[in-house]
């Protein structure tokens, strides 16, 4: 339960500041987007399941919010997440780069899928070359963010393990 | 969350996520603004209003810091740009008050009065939307204070109106407004000094598009600039949202010749929609058609 009111802070706090501070504070016309982060975050750290799980759990949350068909947000984070989680056991490398570079790319294939999938809706009427561009900002925004949000995200996300109680 | 199983439980797990999310979509798209989960977003933004209103009030003077900071290159030119319009304004305004008398007396003529000023509503921006590919903002007046679906919004000064954009959804406490810029917004509009009338729309981050005016439209040339109003229209039941004489923008860029019928013509908005703070609602009477 706790773990539960947990990554629903996160949620709601990803939120807010998405539609409030970051939405002042653009890259180049680009705004983050933080539920992509924390879902890949997540997803990195503890796996496919609650990946997706948490995924689906942010793309609802920022579909309530946006003015487009319900889902699309939700379709692209469950996959994500889950790419993301399944992807983890192919990553060795101890690097400390490594999370960032999972979020740029995740990031950028995300919001890529999102897009296509718009397009196929028929909601998504900008051009090429933006769709790219904003897949393309949207990842170095991520990137840049994730050194600074990783490790508190990963505090909260351990904290709020169920504790095991050995008796004996 | 959900409990570690196996590979096999999170196939399923995902597959009846992915199917739970794609049912969504096509509810969703099949019953528009009236079937249950559109009441579930406009309860999750009612909720969701509060809280964001709170945080802008926190964080907005750290928020305009890093953006001024993020804008200071281009602060130069604009400086420079605004001191040229503000010459360009001062002889605009003598020229715009002989056209207002000589507009009001042939609506006279007319009988076709209308209001310049309808009653509005002042609003507080408590959001800047949550998406790259869509430009909204979220405003802290709704249904309860008299804000409707398709009433236009502006901001401005005692100098006139310009325009930001209409409202798209609204729950009691607060309504979403698509802004002027958003990918497929449309407004009709004037150029000021030629009188032709055309169609702008909406390119993102990128300037305006105006279209239909003939290639063989003048502009005027050297230091001065050519304003974009809204016109208002009405053919049978359909009616337009606006009210007329709005500042939409200035234009930018102007292609003429070749084999085209029209110019290629590029409006700057009016309003700079990153540092938008506060804007009026006006409660127009025909705000749902068009």
């Amino acid at each position: 339960m706790r773990r539960v009111l947990a990554l629903i802070a996160v949620i709601v706090t990803a939120i807010l500041l998405q539609s409030t501070v970051f939405s002042q504070l653009r890259l180049l016309g680009v705004r983050p987007e933080l539920l992509y982060l924390v879902t890949i975050l997540i997803a990195l750290q503890e796996g496919p399941n609650e990946g997706a799980v948490v995924g689906f759990t942010c793309g609802l949350a920022q579909d309530m919010l946006l003015d487009q068909p319900m889902g699309i947000t939700a379709l692209t984070l469950t996959l994500l997440g889950y790419a993301v989680g399944m992807a983890r056991q192919y990553i060795v490398s101890p690097s400390p780069l490594v999370p960032t570079i999972v979020v740029a790319i995740s990031t950028a294939l995300g919001v890529a899928f999102y897009e296509i999938v718009t397009f196929l809706l028929g909601q998504f009427e900008a051009g090429f070359t933006y769709a790219v561009k904003v897949a393309l900002l949207t990842a170095l925004y991520n990137a840049v963010l994730t050194p600074i949000l990783a490790p508190l995200l990963r505090r909260i996300v351990e904290g709020s393990r169920p504790r095991r109680v050995v008796r004996l | 969350m959900a409990a570690r199983s196996g590979p096999r439980n999170t196939r399923l797990l995902v597959v009846a996520l992915v199917v739970a999310s794609l049912t969504i979509i096509t509810v969703d798209y099949r019953q528009g603004d009236s079937g249950p989960l559109a009441a579930m977003g406009r309860t999750a933004r009612t909720f969701m209003a509060p809280l964001q209103e709170a945080v802008t009030n926190v964080t907005r003077p750290v928020g305009n810091f890093f953006s001024g900071v993020a804008h200071l290159p281009s602060l130069a030119q604009e400086n420079t740009d605004l001191k040229q319009q503000l010459a360009d304004a001062q002889a605009r305004i003598n020229a715009t008050s002989q056209i207002e008398a000589q507009n009001q007396e042939l609506l006279s003529l007319l009988n076709l009065k209308q209001s310049l000023r309808p009653p509005s509503v002042p609003a507080v921006v408590i959001s800047n939307g949550m998406s790259n590919v869509n430009y909204y903002i979220t405003i802290d007046r709704g249904s309860n204070d008299g804000v409707r679906v398709n009433d236009p919004v502006v901001t401005g000064n005692q100098d006139g109106a310009r325009l930001v954009g209409i409202v798209a959804r609204v729950t009691s406490i607060s309504a979403d407004v698509r802004l002027l810029i958003d990918e497929g917004f449309s407004v009709p509009g004037r150029l000021a000094t030629s009188g032709e009338t055309g169609l702008v729309v909406g390119n993102g981050d990128q300037d305006l598009t105006m279209q239909d005016i003939p290639a063989t439209t003048t502009f005027p040339t050297g230091t001065s600039t050519e304003s974009v109003f809204t016109i208002t229209y009405s053919v049978g039941d359909q009616h337009s949202r606006f009210p007329p004489n709005i500042l939409i923008g200035t234009v930018s860029s102007v292609v003429q010749g070749g084999v085209q019928p029209d110019a290629t013509v590029s409006v700057r908005p009016a309003v700079d929609f990153s540092s938008l703070e506060a804007v009026l609602v006006l409660q127009t009477a025909n705000g749902g058609s068009s």
